[in-house]
Protein backbone atom coordinates (compact mmCIF):
# COMPACT_ATOMS: atom_id res chain seq x y z
CA UNK A 1 0.00 0.00 0.00
CA UNK A 2 2.99 2.57 0.87
CA UNK A 3 4.47 1.92 -2.50
CA UNK A 4 1.10 2.69 -4.21
CA UNK A 5 0.73 5.95 -2.26
CA UNK A 6 4.30 6.75 -3.42
CA UNK A 7 3.61 6.39 -7.07
CA UNK A 8 1.17 8.38 -6.87
CA UNK A 9 2.85 11.63 -4.91
CA UNK A 10 5.55 11.60 -8.26
CA UNK A 11 2.89 12.76 -10.66
CA UNK A 12 4.21 15.38 -12.53
CA UNK A 13 1.50 18.32 -11.45
CA UNK A 14 2.51 17.50 -8.04
CA UNK A 15 5.74 18.87 -8.33
CA UNK A 16 6.15 22.69 -7.78
CA UNK A 17 8.80 23.18 -10.31
CA UNK A 18 6.79 22.09 -13.30
CA UNK A 19 4.65 24.61 -12.54
CA UNK A 20 7.09 27.51 -12.43
CA UNK A 21 8.70 26.28 -16.05
CA UNK A 22 4.51 26.24 -17.28
CA UNK A 23 4.34 29.90 -15.83
CA UNK A 24 7.65 31.12 -17.70
CA UNK A 25 6.65 29.52 -20.62
CA UNK A 26 3.51 31.37 -20.61
CA UNK A 27 5.32 34.54 -19.98
CA UNK A 28 7.28 33.99 -22.81
CA UNK A 29 4.49 33.26 -25.18
CA UNK A 30 2.68 36.39 -23.61
CA UNK A 31 5.96 38.03 -24.82
CA UNK A 32 6.11 36.98 -28.32
CA UNK A 33 2.33 37.73 -28.81
CA UNK A 34 3.01 40.63 -28.08
CA UNK A 35 6.34 41.76 -29.98
CA UNK A 36 8.22 41.90 -26.75
CA UNK A 37 6.58 45.44 -25.76
CA UNK A 38 7.21 44.48 -22.09
CA UNK A 39 10.73 44.13 -22.35
CA UNK A 40 10.72 47.23 -24.40
CA UNK A 41 8.85 49.55 -21.81
CA UNK A 42 10.36 47.55 -19.24
CA UNK A 43 13.87 48.58 -21.12
CA UNK A 44 11.97 52.15 -21.52
CA UNK A 45 12.18 53.09 -17.76
CA UNK A 46 15.79 51.35 -17.02
CA UNK A 47 17.55 53.61 -19.68
CA UNK A 48 15.70 56.83 -18.80
CA UNK A 49 18.62 58.37 -17.16
CA UNK A 50 20.84 57.26 -19.62
CA UNK A 51 19.02 59.14 -22.47
CA UNK A 52 21.04 61.57 -24.57
CA UNK A 53 18.09 63.20 -25.21
CA UNK A 54 18.05 66.06 -22.79
CA UNK A 55 21.17 67.12 -23.21
CA UNK A 56 21.38 67.28 -26.78
CA UNK A 57 18.16 68.87 -27.14
CA UNK A 58 19.78 71.66 -25.89
CA UNK A 59 22.66 71.65 -27.51
CA UNK A 60 20.50 71.74 -30.91
CA UNK A 61 18.15 74.38 -29.15
CA UNK A 62 21.28 76.49 -28.91
CA UNK A 63 22.73 75.92 -32.58
CA UNK A 64 18.72 76.79 -33.63
CA UNK A 65 18.44 80.11 -31.85
CA UNK A 66 21.78 81.19 -33.29
CA UNK A 67 20.77 80.44 -36.52
CA UNK A 68 17.77 81.99 -36.10
CA UNK A 69 20.02 85.43 -34.58
CA UNK A 70 21.86 85.38 -37.70
CA UNK A 71 19.13 85.21 -40.11
CA UNK A 72 17.19 87.68 -38.19
CA UNK A 73 20.43 90.07 -38.21
CA UNK A 74 20.81 89.95 -42.10
CA UNK A 75 17.16 90.30 -42.47
CA UNK A 76 17.24 93.58 -40.60
CA UNK A 77 20.48 94.69 -42.24
CA UNK A 78 18.73 93.74 -45.33
CA UNK A 79 15.23 95.55 -44.39
CA UNK A 80 16.96 98.67 -43.22
CA UNK A 81 18.59 98.83 -46.58
CA UNK A 82 15.83 98.34 -48.81
CA UNK A 83 14.00 101.15 -46.03
CA UNK A 84 16.64 103.60 -47.25
CA UNK A 85 16.03 102.80 -50.74
CA UNK A 86 12.20 103.80 -50.15
CA UNK A 87 12.94 106.48 -48.20
CA UNK A 88 10.30 104.73 -45.59
CA UNK A 89 10.62 105.48 -41.68
CA UNK A 90 13.33 103.48 -39.80
CA UNK A 91 13.75 102.58 -36.28
CA UNK A 92 17.26 101.84 -34.35
CA UNK A 93 18.20 100.08 -30.81
CA UNK A 94 20.53 103.21 -30.29
CA UNK A 95 17.55 105.67 -30.00
CA UNK A 96 15.37 102.89 -27.15
CA UNK A 97 15.12 103.82 -23.58
CA UNK A 98 14.50 101.43 -20.65
CA UNK A 99 12.09 102.41 -18.19
CA UNK A 100 9.94 100.40 -15.26
CA UNK A 101 6.25 100.70 -15.29
CA UNK A 102 5.18 102.86 -11.85
CA UNK A 103 1.57 102.71 -12.32
CA UNK A 104 -0.77 101.43 -13.72
CA UNK A 105 -4.58 101.42 -14.42
CA UNK A 106 -5.16 98.36 -17.11
CA UNK A 107 -9.00 97.84 -16.50
CA UNK A 108 -11.79 100.43 -15.93
CA UNK A 109 -12.21 103.90 -17.72
CA UNK A 110 -8.42 104.56 -17.66
CA UNK A 111 -6.35 102.42 -19.65
CA UNK A 112 -2.81 103.92 -19.03
CA UNK A 113 0.40 103.20 -18.01
CA UNK A 114 2.89 105.36 -16.42
CA UNK A 115 6.71 105.18 -16.90
CA UNK A 116 9.48 106.06 -14.49
CA UNK A 117 11.31 108.22 -17.36
CA UNK A 118 10.44 111.31 -18.58
CA UNK A 119 11.13 114.49 -20.78
CA UNK A 120 14.42 114.75 -18.75
CA UNK A 121 15.85 111.28 -20.36
CA UNK A 122 14.21 112.36 -23.52
CA UNK A 123 11.19 110.82 -23.85
CA UNK A 124 8.60 112.61 -26.48
CA UNK A 125 5.07 112.56 -26.87
CA UNK A 126 4.33 110.48 -29.85
CA UNK A 127 6.94 107.70 -28.77
CA UNK A 128 6.10 104.18 -29.06
CA UNK A 129 5.86 101.64 -26.27
CA UNK A 130 7.03 98.28 -26.50
CA UNK A 131 7.30 95.45 -23.85
CA UNK A 132 7.72 91.50 -23.55
CA UNK A 133 5.58 90.66 -27.11
CA UNK A 134 5.00 93.50 -28.95
CA UNK A 135 3.27 96.79 -28.89
CA UNK A 136 1.81 98.45 -25.24
CA UNK A 137 0.82 101.85 -27.38
CA UNK A 138 2.02 105.29 -27.40
CA UNK A 139 3.52 108.09 -24.93
CA UNK A 140 0.57 111.13 -24.48
CA UNK A 141 1.36 112.68 -21.30
CA UNK A 142 5.76 113.68 -20.44
CA UNK A 143 6.32 115.28 -16.88
CA UNK A 144 10.02 115.82 -16.32
CA UNK A 145 10.28 112.81 -14.57
CA UNK A 146 7.57 110.62 -16.00
CA UNK A 147 5.43 109.60 -18.69
CA UNK A 148 1.86 108.36 -19.37
CA UNK A 149 1.48 105.85 -21.91
CA UNK A 150 -2.19 105.51 -23.70
CA UNK A 151 -2.97 101.89 -23.65
CA UNK A 152 -3.98 99.76 -27.30
CA UNK A 153 -6.96 98.84 -25.34
CA UNK A 154 -7.79 102.49 -24.51
CA UNK A 155 -10.89 103.88 -26.23
CA UNK A 156 -8.75 106.70 -27.41
CA UNK A 157 -6.16 104.61 -29.35
CA UNK A 158 -6.42 104.27 -32.91
CA UNK A 159 -3.17 103.07 -34.46
CA UNK A 160 -2.50 102.01 -38.36
CA UNK A 161 -1.85 98.27 -38.27
CA UNK A 162 -0.87 95.64 -40.93
CA UNK A 163 -2.19 92.13 -41.46
CA UNK A 164 0.79 90.27 -43.28
CA UNK A 165 -0.85 86.77 -44.51
CA UNK A 166 -3.36 89.02 -46.30
CA UNK A 167 -0.79 92.25 -46.83
CA UNK A 168 -3.69 94.45 -45.84
CA UNK A 169 -3.70 97.60 -43.80
CA UNK A 170 -6.35 98.06 -40.99
CA UNK A 171 -7.35 100.53 -38.30
CA UNK A 172 -6.54 98.86 -34.22
CA UNK A 173 -9.25 101.21 -32.18
CA UNK A 174 -9.85 100.51 -28.38
CA UNK A 175 -12.95 99.49 -27.16
CA UNK A 176 -12.61 99.76 -23.46
CA UNK A 177 -12.18 96.19 -22.56
CA UNK A 178 -8.60 93.63 -23.37
CA UNK A 179 -9.33 92.61 -26.82
CA UNK A 180 -9.21 95.56 -29.59
CA UNK A 181 -10.90 96.19 -32.33
CA UNK A 182 -9.79 95.57 -35.77
CA UNK A 183 -11.38 98.06 -38.31
CA UNK A 184 -10.75 97.10 -42.42
CA UNK A 185 -12.39 98.52 -44.82
CA UNK A 186 -12.50 96.10 -47.23
CA UNK A 187 -15.88 93.82 -47.12
CA UNK A 188 -14.29 91.25 -48.66
CA UNK A 189 -10.89 90.53 -47.23
CA UNK A 190 -9.93 87.53 -46.24
CA UNK A 191 -9.34 87.61 -42.76
CA UNK A 192 -9.00 84.72 -40.63
CA UNK A 193 -8.81 83.48 -36.83
CA UNK A 194 -5.21 83.52 -35.88
CA UNK A 195 -3.81 85.67 -38.50
CA UNK A 196 -0.89 88.17 -37.22
CA UNK A 197 -1.26 92.07 -36.59
CA UNK A 198 1.86 93.91 -36.92
CA UNK A 199 2.46 97.75 -37.11
CA UNK A 200 1.95 98.73 -40.12
CA UNK A 201 5.23 99.40 -42.04
CA UNK A 202 3.05 102.81 -44.47
CA UNK A 203 2.59 104.07 -40.80
CA UNK A 204 4.12 107.81 -39.49
CA UNK A 205 2.95 107.17 -35.89
CA UNK A 206 4.78 103.72 -35.54
CA UNK A 207 8.19 102.05 -36.40
CA UNK A 208 7.59 99.54 -38.49
CA UNK A 209 6.85 95.78 -38.34
CA UNK A 210 6.05 95.63 -34.50
CA UNK A 211 4.33 92.68 -33.36
CA UNK A 212 1.08 93.68 -31.90
CA UNK A 213 -1.79 90.68 -31.27
CA UNK A 214 -3.38 87.91 -33.04
CA UNK A 215 -6.68 88.03 -34.27
CA UNK A 216 -8.96 86.02 -31.61
CA UNK A 217 -12.90 86.21 -33.40
CA UNK A 218 -14.10 87.90 -37.08
CA UNK A 219 -17.68 89.97 -36.62
CA UNK A 220 -19.84 89.93 -39.46
CA UNK A 221 -19.30 92.37 -42.54
CA UNK A 222 -21.07 95.57 -41.25
CA UNK A 223 -21.67 98.58 -44.58
CA UNK A 224 -18.39 97.77 -46.40
CA UNK A 225 -16.31 97.13 -43.26
CA UNK A 226 -14.88 94.49 -41.45
CA UNK A 227 -14.65 93.85 -37.33
CA UNK A 228 -11.95 91.69 -35.82
CA UNK A 229 -11.03 91.26 -32.20
CA UNK A 230 -7.31 90.99 -31.76
CA UNK A 231 -5.63 89.46 -28.79
CA UNK A 232 -2.58 91.44 -27.76
CA UNK A 233 0.66 89.72 -27.63
CA UNK A 234 2.39 92.37 -24.81
CA UNK A 235 0.12 92.22 -21.33
CA UNK A 236 -0.12 95.66 -19.80
CA UNK A 237 -1.52 93.82 -16.44
CA UNK A 238 1.69 91.93 -16.19
CA UNK A 239 4.72 93.88 -17.64
CA UNK A 240 6.95 95.76 -15.22
CA UNK A 241 9.92 96.62 -17.88
CA UNK A 242 8.83 98.33 -21.10
CA UNK A 243 11.27 99.95 -23.95
CA UNK A 244 10.39 103.25 -25.26
CA UNK A 245 11.53 103.64 -28.93
CA UNK A 246 11.85 106.72 -30.30
CA UNK A 247 10.04 107.37 -33.45
CA UNK A 248 12.04 109.38 -36.25
CA UNK A 249 9.17 111.33 -38.31
CA UNK B 1 3.21 119.76 14.08
CA UNK B 2 0.93 117.28 15.35
CA UNK B 3 -1.80 120.11 16.26
CA UNK B 4 -1.62 121.05 12.79
CA UNK B 5 -1.61 117.58 11.33
CA UNK B 6 -4.51 116.74 13.01
CA UNK B 7 -5.95 120.05 12.18
CA UNK B 8 -5.53 119.44 8.06
CA UNK B 9 -6.48 115.78 8.52
CA UNK B 10 -9.22 115.82 6.02
CA UNK B 11 -6.69 117.99 3.56
CA UNK B 12 -4.11 115.60 4.15
CA UNK B 13 -6.04 112.66 3.27
CA UNK B 14 -7.74 114.48 0.27
CA UNK B 15 -3.68 114.60 -0.89
CA UNK B 16 -3.22 111.26 -0.66
CA UNK B 17 -6.41 110.54 -2.57
CA UNK B 18 -5.04 110.94 -6.31
CA UNK B 19 -2.17 109.15 -4.78
CA UNK B 20 -4.56 105.89 -4.64
CA UNK B 21 -6.16 106.57 -7.56
CA UNK B 22 -2.42 105.72 -9.28
CA UNK B 23 -1.91 103.21 -7.48
CA UNK B 24 -4.23 101.22 -8.62
CA UNK B 25 -3.31 96.99 -7.19
CA UNK B 26 -4.25 94.73 -8.84
CA UNK B 27 -4.69 92.29 -6.01
CA UNK B 28 -7.71 95.22 -4.72
CA UNK B 29 -9.12 94.67 -7.86
CA UNK B 30 -12.29 92.79 -9.58
CA UNK B 31 -12.07 91.94 -13.11
CA UNK B 32 -9.38 94.51 -13.32
CA UNK B 33 -11.68 97.41 -11.71
CA UNK B 34 -10.84 99.51 -8.78
CA UNK B 35 -13.18 100.79 -6.28
CA UNK B 36 -13.73 104.58 -6.89
CA UNK B 37 -11.74 106.07 -4.60
CA UNK B 38 -12.07 109.71 -4.47
CA UNK B 39 -15.95 109.48 -3.20
CA UNK B 40 -14.66 107.80 0.16
CA UNK B 41 -13.14 110.93 0.57
CA UNK B 42 -15.75 113.33 -0.73
CA UNK B 43 -19.01 111.72 0.80
CA UNK B 44 -17.39 112.35 5.10
CA UNK B 45 -16.00 115.05 3.61
CA UNK B 46 -19.62 116.76 2.17
CA UNK B 47 -21.42 115.38 5.16
CA UNK B 48 -19.38 117.32 7.60
CA UNK B 49 -18.96 120.33 5.25
CA UNK B 50 -22.26 120.36 3.92
CA UNK B 51 -23.59 120.62 0.00
CA UNK B 52 -21.58 123.56 -1.30
CA UNK B 53 -18.20 122.69 -0.27
CA UNK B 54 -18.73 119.33 -0.93
CA UNK B 55 -19.49 120.68 -4.55
CA UNK B 56 -16.29 122.55 -4.24
CA UNK B 57 -14.35 119.83 -3.34
CA UNK B 58 -15.42 117.28 -6.04
CA UNK B 59 -14.63 120.15 -8.50
CA UNK B 60 -10.97 120.06 -7.07
CA UNK B 61 -10.97 116.60 -6.88
CA UNK B 62 -12.08 116.04 -10.69
CA UNK B 63 -9.61 118.35 -11.50
CA UNK B 64 -6.74 116.47 -9.89
CA UNK B 65 -7.99 113.22 -11.31
CA UNK B 66 -8.15 114.80 -14.82
CA UNK B 67 -4.64 115.74 -14.63
CA UNK B 68 -3.63 112.40 -13.93
CA UNK B 69 -5.79 110.46 -16.65
CA UNK B 70 -4.86 110.60 -20.23
CA UNK B 71 -7.99 110.73 -21.75
CA UNK B 72 -8.34 114.64 -22.48
CA UNK B 73 -11.66 114.63 -24.10
CA UNK B 74 -13.48 113.06 -20.91
CA UNK B 75 -13.67 114.63 -17.41
CA UNK B 76 -14.51 113.17 -14.15
CA UNK B 77 -15.77 116.27 -13.33
CA UNK B 78 -19.74 116.45 -13.66
CA UNK B 79 -19.58 113.37 -11.87
CA UNK B 80 -17.96 114.14 -8.98
CA UNK B 81 -19.46 118.02 -8.46
CA UNK B 82 -23.14 116.21 -8.54
CA UNK B 83 -21.76 113.83 -5.56
CA UNK B 84 -20.69 116.40 -3.77
CA UNK B 85 -23.34 118.42 -3.77
CA UNK B 86 -26.02 115.36 -3.31
CA UNK B 87 -23.63 113.86 -0.69
CA UNK B 88 -23.71 117.18 1.45
CA UNK B 89 -27.81 117.14 1.44
CA UNK B 90 -27.36 113.79 3.57
CA UNK B 91 -27.69 113.92 7.40
CA UNK B 92 -25.43 112.06 9.60
CA UNK B 93 -27.34 109.26 11.59
CA UNK B 94 -27.08 108.48 14.79
CA UNK B 95 -27.46 104.31 14.18
CA UNK B 96 -23.75 103.23 13.66
CA UNK B 97 -24.57 100.05 12.40
CA UNK B 98 -27.61 101.73 10.06
CA UNK B 99 -24.91 104.30 8.98
CA UNK B 100 -22.01 101.66 8.04
CA UNK B 101 -24.49 100.26 5.69
CA UNK B 102 -25.48 103.42 4.20
CA UNK B 103 -22.36 104.33 3.10
CA UNK B 104 -21.82 101.16 0.92
CA UNK B 105 -25.23 102.33 -0.58
CA UNK B 106 -24.85 106.09 -1.11
CA UNK B 107 -21.02 105.03 -2.34
CA UNK B 108 -22.28 102.68 -5.26
CA UNK B 109 -24.72 105.01 -5.88
CA UNK B 110 -22.26 107.65 -6.34
CA UNK B 111 -19.96 105.17 -8.41
CA UNK B 112 -22.76 104.22 -10.47
CA UNK B 113 -23.42 107.64 -11.22
CA UNK B 114 -20.08 108.95 -11.90
CA UNK B 115 -19.34 105.53 -14.12
CA UNK B 116 -22.39 106.63 -16.32
CA UNK B 117 -21.43 110.48 -16.84
CA UNK B 118 -18.48 109.17 -17.92
CA UNK B 119 -19.43 106.10 -19.76
CA UNK B 120 -21.92 109.04 -21.84
CA UNK B 121 -19.02 110.93 -22.61
CA UNK B 122 -17.09 108.24 -24.38
CA UNK B 123 -20.52 107.36 -25.98
CA UNK B 124 -20.87 110.78 -27.41
CA UNK B 125 -17.40 111.20 -28.22
CA UNK B 126 -16.65 107.98 -30.37
CA UNK B 127 -20.50 108.14 -31.94
CA UNK B 128 -20.14 105.93 -35.09
CA UNK B 129 -21.43 102.43 -36.29
CA UNK B 130 -19.71 100.12 -34.28
CA UNK B 131 -20.38 102.29 -31.34
CA UNK B 132 -22.50 98.93 -29.61
CA UNK B 133 -19.07 97.57 -29.01
CA UNK B 134 -18.74 99.90 -26.21
CA UNK B 135 -21.59 99.15 -24.26
CA UNK B 136 -20.49 95.61 -23.00
CA UNK B 137 -16.88 96.15 -21.38
CA UNK B 138 -18.45 99.92 -20.26
CA UNK B 139 -21.68 98.27 -18.37
CA UNK B 140 -19.39 95.85 -16.85
CA UNK B 141 -16.77 98.45 -15.82
CA UNK B 142 -19.83 100.31 -14.11
CA UNK B 143 -21.31 97.19 -12.10
CA UNK B 144 -17.39 95.96 -11.35
CA UNK B 145 -16.32 99.89 -9.62
CA UNK B 146 -20.14 99.99 -8.16
CA UNK B 147 -19.58 96.94 -6.40
CA UNK B 148 -16.30 97.01 -5.44
CA UNK B 149 -17.23 100.84 -4.01
CA UNK B 150 -19.87 99.69 -2.32
CA UNK B 151 -18.45 96.91 -0.38
CA UNK B 152 -15.48 99.00 0.35
CA UNK B 153 -16.98 102.34 1.53
CA UNK B 154 -18.73 100.81 4.99
CA UNK B 155 -15.35 100.14 6.78
CA UNK B 156 -13.02 102.81 4.96
CA UNK B 157 -16.04 105.81 4.84
CA UNK B 158 -17.32 105.15 8.78
CA UNK B 159 -13.07 105.31 9.39
CA UNK B 160 -12.70 108.87 7.35
CA UNK B 161 -15.55 109.62 8.73
CA UNK B 162 -14.56 109.34 12.69
CA UNK B 163 -11.17 111.02 11.91
CA UNK B 164 -12.59 113.99 10.57
CA UNK B 165 -15.25 114.25 13.37
CA UNK B 166 -12.04 113.67 15.72
CA UNK B 167 -9.94 116.35 13.77
CA UNK B 168 -13.05 118.89 13.69
CA UNK B 169 -13.62 118.57 17.94
CA UNK B 170 -10.00 119.25 18.61
CA UNK B 171 -10.22 122.60 16.36
CA UNK B 172 -13.29 123.89 17.78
Amino acid sequence: MIDVRRISNSRWWHNKKNWILFGIFLFLVFVRISKGSIYKDFYYFISKPFWPGEFQKEVILKSLNQESLINLSLLKKDNIRLREILSLQESSNNDNISATVISRKTGSWWRQIILNKGSKDGVEIGDSVIGPGGLLGRVNNTSLFTSSVTLLTSPESKVGVWVDRIQINGLLVGIGNDYPNLILYSKNAELKVGDFVSSSPASSLLPPNIPIGIVQSIDEPFKAKKMAKISLLAKPQAIDWVQILKVKI
Amino acid sequence: MTKFLIKNLSIIFFIFVPIFFLWHPNWLGFLGVQPYWPLFWLLPWSMINGSIKGLIFGLFLGLILDSLTIDSDFTQIPGLILCGFLFGRIKLHRDNLLGHFRFGLICSFGSFLCGTIYFLQILFNNFSDSTYLLFIPSLQNILAEVFLTGFFAPLICSQILRMFKFSRRKVY
